[in-house]
């Protein structure tokens, strides 16, 4: 069977996402699903982030969600002086909105990247969870220079754009191409080179510094405009839903999808808001006060996950939809040595 | 012409350990050299003094007339050094295609923007790259098993896999450390023929770690002697064999006095 094309599937993809779109508007799903589909898009682009800084470089960061806090925040005072007036955000403000939000988290990731990057493992985990830390609490207290923000009372007023939904998963296709592309290609066999042993890619020539930088910040871009979307989603921002702890969620996104693996980020992301949301569905009416026993669940399925499938759902494998045609073989032959003895 | 590769003076101390001290080593253009002596005589700390992994203490290495002191392993590895390891260092969950194109990337890579957007050299280099790499594998019998993981092959088979990566980053001068370890008997004799070849089809000068006496003996042209840091005899392999200073690093002082002419 021939392998269906990749521009094929996207467009596919597109058109199940507007399909869906047009479903939301005519009314058939209630507002909340909507919401619930639109934070699915949002987390995965989210943990597509994590997974090129932690599945494809091997750096452990645990201040992913502080960087999407940062994306979010910075996209809302955006949003909030400029295409706005009509009480929804204009497209090109939003646009702009989710470019700035991605960009603003990417500077910071490189300039926080440059002497933390250095570290190894346990210790960049460390140094990643106290900038959380630090973002979280000049979130709380940022009213003293942007008022608009009102610091740990949290951000109202931000308005939606229209179709936020297909926003959304445009930009989630957009981001799962980057990702692909990346994963396929020299620089991003790079990346996995460091992941497996940072010395020995050294030895063979790979800029170390460099490319760890590199997908740190451009892991850090995608936390960025996902808290964009996040902001212009939900619209109400509260420095506690930046906090180290909600970085556990990417975090264990990527782990459970397989590190290393998109197909496996994407699988997992959808299916963790699936089951969160799945559950507080399911635990409504006479069960809604077993609400909480929702995080006694997830964290059950994720110890059973671990200890039945330790490497994840695909381990480091991807849909083969996703992989690349390697280029035609060509006969080559000329002059090998002969395995015992003479060569020719 | 200038030698290739010329150490003077090379130190190296590890706190109040002098695990190098005034090393010298001079390797002219197509030259295969052997670097020997007993464990922990220095010999693959010298290497990773070579190759930047460790910071010099003292004295300067020249690579093609050049003092390559401070740059980075990655920088080194751009101007012409590249080297296997003594404990295998594959990239294990990488298939070997993508092993050896990994090291093709310091000389034939694109930029990330290229990758990202599929755009400017992206195709053209990236075909170029794998060609190259099969090739390469296909000179080390391992062609048939490019898409297979790296740890997965049996261990003489990477070992053949991390020298062809080497070969992959388009070296002058090629460091082997300890390529016959863990080979059986006809592994070693393959193994001796294709230094042979990859130094004449890639033109390149080799310098080897090795202990055992058949390899380096068998095809070193001129062998380094190393004891406690410092080198104890150089010559040709015959010379070597037979110097008593040599038999007693090796053997023990009662050993080199019975054998003594």
């Amino acid at each position: 069977m021939k392998k269906l094309p990749l521009w094929a599937l996207f467009a596919i993809a597109l058109a199940v996402g507007v399909l869906i779109q047009v479903v939301i508007q005519l009314g058939f799903v209630n507002a909340y699903l909507a919401l619930v589909l639109s934070y699915m898009c949002i987390m995965i682009l989210s943990s597509l982030g994590l997974s090129i800084i932690y599945g494809f470089t091997g750096q452990f960061s645990l201040g992913h969600a502080a960087f999407m806090g940062l994306g979010a925040y910075c996209a809302a005072i955006l949003t909030h002086y400029v295409g706005s007036e009509s009480g929804t955000v204009a497209p090109w403000a939003f646009f702009l909105a989710l470019v700035a939000g991605g960009a603003f988290a990417a500077v910071v990731g490189y300039l926080i990247g440059l002497p933390i990057l250095r570290l190894r493992s346990d210790y960049l985990g460390i140094a990643t969870l106290g900038f959380g830390i630090i973002v979280r609490v000049v979130l709380e207290n940022s009213d003293k220079v942007i008022p608009i923000t009102s610091g740990a009372r949290g951000m109202t007023g931000i308005r939606s754009p229209d179709f936020i939904f297909l926003w959304a998963f445009v930009t989630l296709l957009l981001g799962i191409l980057v990702a692909r592309n990346l994963r396929f290609s020299s620089p991003g066999r790079a990346c996995l080179s460091i992941r497996e042993d940072e010395t020995a890619a050294n030895l063979m020539g790979i800029d170390v510094t460099r490319y760890k930088t590199i997908a740190f910040v451009l892991g850090c871009a995608y936390a960025g405009v996902a808290g964009a979307l996040y902001a212009h989603t939900y619209v109400f921002l509260h420095p506690m839903s930046f906090d180290f702890i909600k970085s556990f969620d990417p975090l264990l996104i990527v782990v459970l999808g397989g590190l290393g693996s998109l197909s496996g980020t994407i699988v997992a992301g959808a299916g963790w808001v699936a089951i969160l949301e799945g559950l507080r569905m399911l635990l409504s009416g006479d069960l809604a006060q077993y609400l909480e026993w929702r995080y006694v669940i997830y964290p059950v399925v994720l110890i059973i996950m671990m200890i039945l499938r330790p490497q994840g759902i695909f381990g480091t494998h991807e849909f083969r939809i996703l992989e690349p045609e390697e280029a035609e073989e060509k006969p080559v032959s000329a002059g090998r040595v002969e395995a015992n003895g003479a060569h020719t | 012409m200038a030698p290739i590769l010329e150490i003077k003076g090379l130190s190296k101390q590890f706190g109040g350990l002098r695990a190098v001290s005034d090393f010298d080593l001079t390797l002219e253009e197509g030259d295969l050299a052997g670097l020997i002596g007993p464990n922990g005589a220095g010999k693959t700390t010298v290497f990773n003094l070579i190759t930047g992994v460790y910071r010099v203490s003292g004295g300067d290495i020249r690579f093609q007339g050049q003092s390559i002191l401070g740059y980075e392993p990655h920088e080194i590895t751009r101007r012409g050094i590249a080297r296997t390891f003594q404990n295998i260092r594959p990239f294990p969950t990488l298939t070997v295609l993508d092993n050896v194109r990994i090291a093709c990337h310091v000389h034939d890579g694109y930029s990330t923007f290229e990758a990202i957007t599929r755009s400017g050299q992206f195709s053209r280099r990236e075909r170029e790259m794998t060609e190259r790499a099969r090739e390469l594998l296909d000179v080390f019998h391992l062609l048939g098993r490019q898409y297979e993981v790296a740890k997965n092959l049996p261990y003489g088979e990477q070992r053949r896999m991390e020298i062809c990566r080497a070969l992959a980053a388009r070296p002058k001068l090629l460091l082997l450390d300890e390529p016959a370890a863990g080979m059986n008997p006809s592994e070693v004799g393959a193994l001796m023929d294709l230094i042979h070849f990859v130094r004449e089809r890639f033109k390149l000068t080799i310098l080897l770690i090795e202990h055992q006496m058949r390899v380096v003996m068998g095809i070193c042209e001129h062998i380094t002697v190393m004891d406690f840091g410092q080198v104890i005899a150089r010559g040709k392999p015959q010379e070597i064999q037979n110097n008593p200073q040599v038999i007693e690093a090796y053997l023990g002082r009662g050993a080199a006095a019975r054998t003594a002419p």
